[in-house]
């Protein structure tokens, strides 16, 4: 099964050498998705010089759920089976990456999602919001997932295809699960760690309101 | 007799008229589009003056005062611009949206 791993990221130069180092031992290629980075992200890439990877660059920001989606159609057509979905903060820790080849490789499931567990340091008001996401999505699709809002995850070729999102922003990762509950998609949750950088980054109240605003639209319209 | 009401609104309206020949002579607005919008600013213009143009309008639909049916149309007017707004706005984001990550695809590097 060929398996790539795609990750969006914008701003990094902190993070994204160690994010790329961390993944180059499971020699899987690598497309790192550039979402109009204004700082050194780039550069700080090619100090690594890893081998199978792809660099795409958006030329100005579209959002998470559009990097996410550029580096997927990328894979897909570089003949992937399965995607494996990374933060670019380093975030989420690279030896977690077993634990989503084995179900994807056993032909059992077609997405695998990552559950970030409240005692790796998840902050209370995330971890609030998303068990709030959870609930609305099970009420709204019938599906629960524990980490609703958890960026590590992994889908088949199949799945890809099924649940494609429109959202270019933090939405997608509550889209994509509301297009599995439509598609009754088979999945696998797996526990993995989690080590916030920066508090000032990601999710924020405000993207939190639109998102829900989203999750109720996609109710009528998926 | 013009009262207050009346005179702010007819400043709104020229500065409106302005606005709109600014527009065009910078080239953002096209003939048709001038056009269209000197003539609505026109008939606001008449209207705020005389008023009781629209007398007969108001008692055919049934509303008592022609303030009213002034607030009305206007209600409708800002609800249809920002809906006509809004959709063209998206329309350009997704065709931006496409461009941007057509360009990352093409350009790919390894």
């Amino acid at each position: 099964m060929k398996i790539f791993i795609v990750i969006p990221f914008r701003n990094e130069e902190k993070h994204i050498g160690l994010v790329v180092k961390g993944v180059m031992k499971y020699k899987l290629p690598v497309v790192l998705v550039d979402d109009g980075s204004t700082d050194n992200s780039e550069s700080k890439i090619k100090d690594v010089r890893p081998p199978n990877l792809t660099l795409l660059t958006h030329k100005i920001n579209l959002g998470k759920g559009a990097a996410m989606k550029t580096g997927a159609d990328y894979a897909i057509s570089s003949g992937a089976d399965a995607i494996i979905f990374m933060d670019g903060d380093n975030q989420h820790h690279p030896d977690d990456i077993l634990k989503f080849i084995k179900p994807l490789e056993s032909g059992k499931f077609d997405a695998v999602f990552g559950a970030r567990n409240f005692n790796y340091g998840v902050p209370l008001i995330r971890f609030l919001g998303n068990k709030f996401a959870s609930f609305i999505l099970t009420m709204f699709f019938g599906i629960y997932i524990s980490d609703a809002l958890c960026g590590y995850k992994a889908l088949t070729k199949k799945a890809y295809e099924k649940v494609r999102w429109e959202t270019t922003g933090y939405g997608v990762e509550t889209e994509i699960i509301a297009r599995m509950g439509k598609a009754k998609l088979k999945f696998l949750e797996v526990p993995v760690r989690a080590i916030y950088h920066d508090k000032t980054k990601g999710v924020t109240i405000l993207d939190a309101v639109g998102i829900m605003g989203e999750i109720i639209k996609w109710r009528f319209t998926i | 007799m013009i009262i207050g009401l009346q005179i702010i609104a007819l400043i709104f309206a020229f500065s409106m008229i302005y606005f709109v020949m600014l527009h065009y002579k910078r080239g953002e607005i096209g003939r048709s589009e001038i056009f269209s919008w000197v003539i609505m600013w026109a008939v606001a213009i008449v209207v705020i003056i005389f008023p009781e143009l629209l007398r007969t309008f108001a008692s055919t639909f049934l509303v008592t005062r022609v303030f009213d049916l002034m607030v009305i149309a206007g209600f409708i007017l800002v609800i249809s611009l920002v809906t006509s707004s809004y959709i063209r706005t998206k329309k350009l984001e997704k065709k931006l949206e496409e461009m941007v990550r057509h360009e990352a695809l093409k350009k790919a590097k390894k």
